[in-house]
């Protein structure tokens, strides 16, 4: 019979897309497979949504012409910057010198506020505030640069393949991704986090600095390095008892040869400043008068008001292992790019790690912030060019001043000592790797 | 039961591609014709029975291997066709979790018969989960007695439970002062001393069995503990806990995406201009179920960065549950908007993968709770 010869054919219900399939029929309202449309009876029902045959209309297959998509709808352009301390905004303002139209966000664990953080290590002693720091609010400096400020929101997943940011407030998409997420407080065990301050960020800083606005109090600041330095003397001319502990004979021995060690430590002896080196800490426990106890491997302790854990920096490594970025104690970067080890994801700041070492200090953001603008905006490279930034410490009885990256292991050489002042180099292969100022004579102090 | 008849029903699940392809073909044939009865109001206890003797709810235990990763897989096979019955599979999942870490004697006992489906038993740890991290008050508290514990209180709504049945609870411990001492979890039988309340009706999922349980000075007796106190027990499980529930969200994602592609052959050339097409949810449900089962390969890692992974991709589960259902709806059209169409059951049941605790915005409040530094007071 030519009806069995007959193709298979399909028919549409108008009313909801059904398909009427002549070979599956519709055994459920009593058509059998095989049951050709023309033989179905006239009240025969849509089994879905009820209208009758005369709804039907014989479906052949269209031939899709879609159009093949380069960018999906959703994955909207724009740039978005993940942290807002001082990488962040320096990343977000050389943009806008580029260009001042495409879009920005910018995320921030805090409330985005604008301050400068070496301020931090000198403020107490000068008597400010968290009010008196803020130089403009995250909110202002939004409206002035025109982004968009994701405050108080915490990244916790990237996806490079779908260039996807998820966050506590929500995922957003990004075309391009620039990671200014800074380095945190590296806290021993010894130390719990609810009983020792860490100022490396405003917020906090903020609440030691009215903690102590109560009145002079005593204070173990954890950690001889630059900030643990630095703060020592800040607290002493604020009028509080600082003990400066660290494991070494003298503070700051890891940077500095020992005889400029030693004068820092007869700088702070005259300040004040008492020091306990050469012992470990156990524990902390908070007394019952509120006073926290340090207890020292020696066996000693130590009864204060106040504990400040100034024991550096390290950077969490969360959000690169979920985004598959290359880490090693910090972000891997190209030292000249600043692109991560992801297409389109930049980073910058304390978080990064150029050619194997961090490089926390301020002065370099700026020229790094430079180079990303380029890269996030598909300009002529302005390549970034990464050398050691001179270090200050921000101690004024005794300023101390180093040029180049001095060595461990490698021997200093004198080459003037004074009452007020000891100059000191490294070299390497015939050359000075590092140049070191410790004091001011009165010569220079006049100059 | 004896210990023949459990050897012939666990053996075969040791073939992990066994367990997924009897899973999902009891989903395809059982399940998904009865999911529009299962949404109204229907308990489908015969063909959870059946997914109980095909090793749906086995995988993660650690006597069948601690294999996470198919335990998700067959939990999003079942929701997949239905989101109702893939709720109630993590559910009894968990229950089963709890029985099993606890330790006792008397529940391991029972685990076989509840791994097998030839018992039930449910959840009650929304409320509980909530309070331990400061977000509501706990709603039972226990008294010690003699022997045990004396409950009271009242939860508010626990699915997958009837009388005969059972679920994990936790109760506050006080002391006579009123301070909270600490807290106990256990199984809570639900026996002819719990009159179980019916709830307001809710807009979809009906068929999950879900009640108040009103207790008063209910006893809980040693054989049913599950930890005293409860707070390591929890810390260690919960993890575990909140990625399973990562197998509902991939049902329904990967169910709306299957509606998509149905409709594409009729109305493609109209669908190319809608945002959301499959292959941009396939891509992203890839990523995610991809990051899922690494998670499952150490479903009891302790560490913050964990957790915060396993929230992250539960959190993310929900919103493109949200968006894919929304997405195969607008695929559809009417047709996805009828009564009887899954579409818009789905719609339904991806609000209630955003909505059932931990919620989108429970989650996003504990992970901006674990990523905040901890300073002094």
């Amino acid at each position: 019979m030519s009806h069995d010869v007959q193709e298979w054919r399909q028919y549409l219900c108008r009313a909801c897309g059904l398909i009427y399939d002549e070979e599956k029929g519709d055994p459920d309202s009593g058509l059998a497979p095989g049951t050709r449309f023309e033989d179905i009876p006239d009240d025969w029902e849509c089994p879905l949504c009820g209208v009758t045959k005369t709804d039907f209309e014989l479906f052949e297959k269209p031939v899709v012409v879609a159009v093949e998509q380069t960018a999906h709808f959703s994955a909207e352009p724009g740039i978005v910057v993940v942290g807002a301390g001082l990488a962040g905004w320096a990343a977000v303002e050389a943009i806008r010198q580029l260009d001042q139209s495409v879009p920005v966000t910018l995320i921030s664990a805090c409330s985005a506020d604008l301050y400068h953080k070496p301020e931090l290590s000198v403020a107490i002693s000068r008597g400010l505030d968290k009010a008196a720091l803020i130089q403009e609010t995250g909110v202002d400096a939004a409206r002035r640069l025109g982004v968009q400020l994701m405050a108080e929101t915490f990244v916790v997943g990237i996806s490079p393949s779908l260039h996807q940011l998820r966050t506590t407030r929500g995922s957003l998409t990004y075309t391009k991704l620039i990671l200014a997420q800074g380095a945190k407080p590296a806290l021993p065990a010894q130390l719990p986090p609810e009983l020792c301050w860490r100022v490396n960020d405003l917020a906090c800083w903020s609440g030691m600095q009215q903690a102590l606005a109560k009145g002079p109090q005593s204070i173990a600041i954890v950690g001889a390095g630059m900030i643990g330095c630095e703060i020592a003397e800040d607290l002493v001319r604020a009028g509080h008892r600082v003990t400066l502990l660290d494991r070494n004979a003298s503070p700051l021995a890891g940077l500095l040869p020992e005889p400029a060690s030693q004068r820092l430590r007869d700088s702070f002896a005259a300040l004040g400043i008492t020091y306990i080196g050469n012992d470990d800490i156990t524990g902390v426990t908070q007394l019952d008068n509120q006073q926290k106890q340090i207890r020292f491997g020696s066996g000693n302790t130590l009864e204060v008001d106040q504990v400040l854990a100034a024991t550096g920096l390290m950077t969490d490594n969360r959000l690169a292992r979920i985004a598959g970025l290359d880490f090693d104690r910090g972000i891997s970067v190209a030292a000249d790019t600043l692109q991560t080890s992801q297409a389109d994801i930049y980073a910058l700041g304390d978080c990064i790690n150029i050619e194997g070492t961090a490089c926390r200090f301020i002065e370099p953001i700026k020229h790094q912030a430079k180079a990303i603008a380029h890269g996030v905006l598909n300009l002529e490279a302005s390549a970034y060019q990464h050398s050691a930034p001179v270090v200050r410490l921000k101690t004024r009885s005794l300023p101390v001043v180093m040029n180049g990256l001095p060595l461990a292991g490698v021997d200093w050489t004198l080459i003037h000592e004074d009452a007020d002042e000891l100059v000191m180099e490294q070299r390497f292969d015939n050359q000075v790797i590092a140049h070191l100022k410790v004091g001011a004579s009165t010569q220079t102090r006049a100059a | 039961m004896n210990s023949v008849a459990v050897s012939s029903i666990t053996a075969p699940w040791t073939d992990d591609a066994k367990v997924l392809a009897d899973v999902g073909l009891i989903a395809r044939e059982q399940l998904a014709p009865a999911a529009k009865r299962i949404d109204e109001g229907y308990y489908p206890l015969d063909i959870m029975a059946n997914l109980g003797q095909a090793g749906a709810y086995a995988g993660h235990l650690d006597q069948h291997g601690c294999r996470f990763g198919l335990a998700i897989s067959a939990m999003s096979e079942v929701s997949r066709h239905c989101g109702a019955t893939g709720f109630m599979t993590w559910a009894h999942d968990v229950c089963g979790l709890y029985m099993e870490q606890s330790g006792n004697p008397a529940l391991l006992t029972r685990l076989q018969d509840h791994t097998a489906g030839l018992t039930f038993g449910g959840t009650g740890l929304s409320n509980p989960m909530k309070a331990l991290t400061g977000i509501e008050k706990m709603a039972l508290t226990a008294k010690k007695v003699p022997g045990g514990y004396s409950v009271s209180g009242t939860l508010p709504w626990v699915s997958h439970i009837a009388p005969g049945q059972y679920c994990g609870a936790i109760a506050a411990v006080n002391r006579d002062d009123g301070s909270r001492s600490h807290e106990i979890m256990f199984l809570l039988d639900l026996d002819e001393r719990v009159p179980l309340r019916a709830c307001p009706e809710f807009s979809g999922m009906e068929g999950t069995s879900t009640w108040a349980v009103p207790l008063k000075d209910y006893f809980v007796s040693e054989d049913q503990m599950i930890a005293d106190p409860a707070r390591p027990f929890i810390q260690r499980i919960r993890g575990a806990f909140v990625l399973l529930q990562v197998g509902i969200a991939a049902g329904v994602i990967q169910g709306s995406i299957d509606s998509i592609r149905e409709a594409e052959p009729t109305l493609g050339h109209v669908n190319q201009y809608l945002h959301n097409r499959p292959d941009e949810l396939q891509a992203e449900f890839d990523e995610l179920a991809a990051r899922a089962m690494v998670l499952a390969e150490t479903p009891f890692d302790g560490s913050k960065d964990f957790f915060l992974d396993v929230l992250d991709v539960r959190c993310q589960g929900a919103e493109l549950s949200l968006k894919a259902s929304q997405s195969a709806l607008l695929h559809q059209g009417a047709k996805g908007y009828l009564m009887n169409s899954a579409p818009q059951r789905r719609i339904r049941e991806a609000h209630f993968v955003a909505i059932v605790t931990p919620a989108i915005k429970h989650l996003r409040w504990e992970m901006a709770k674990l990523m905040r530094e901890e300073v002094p007071a």
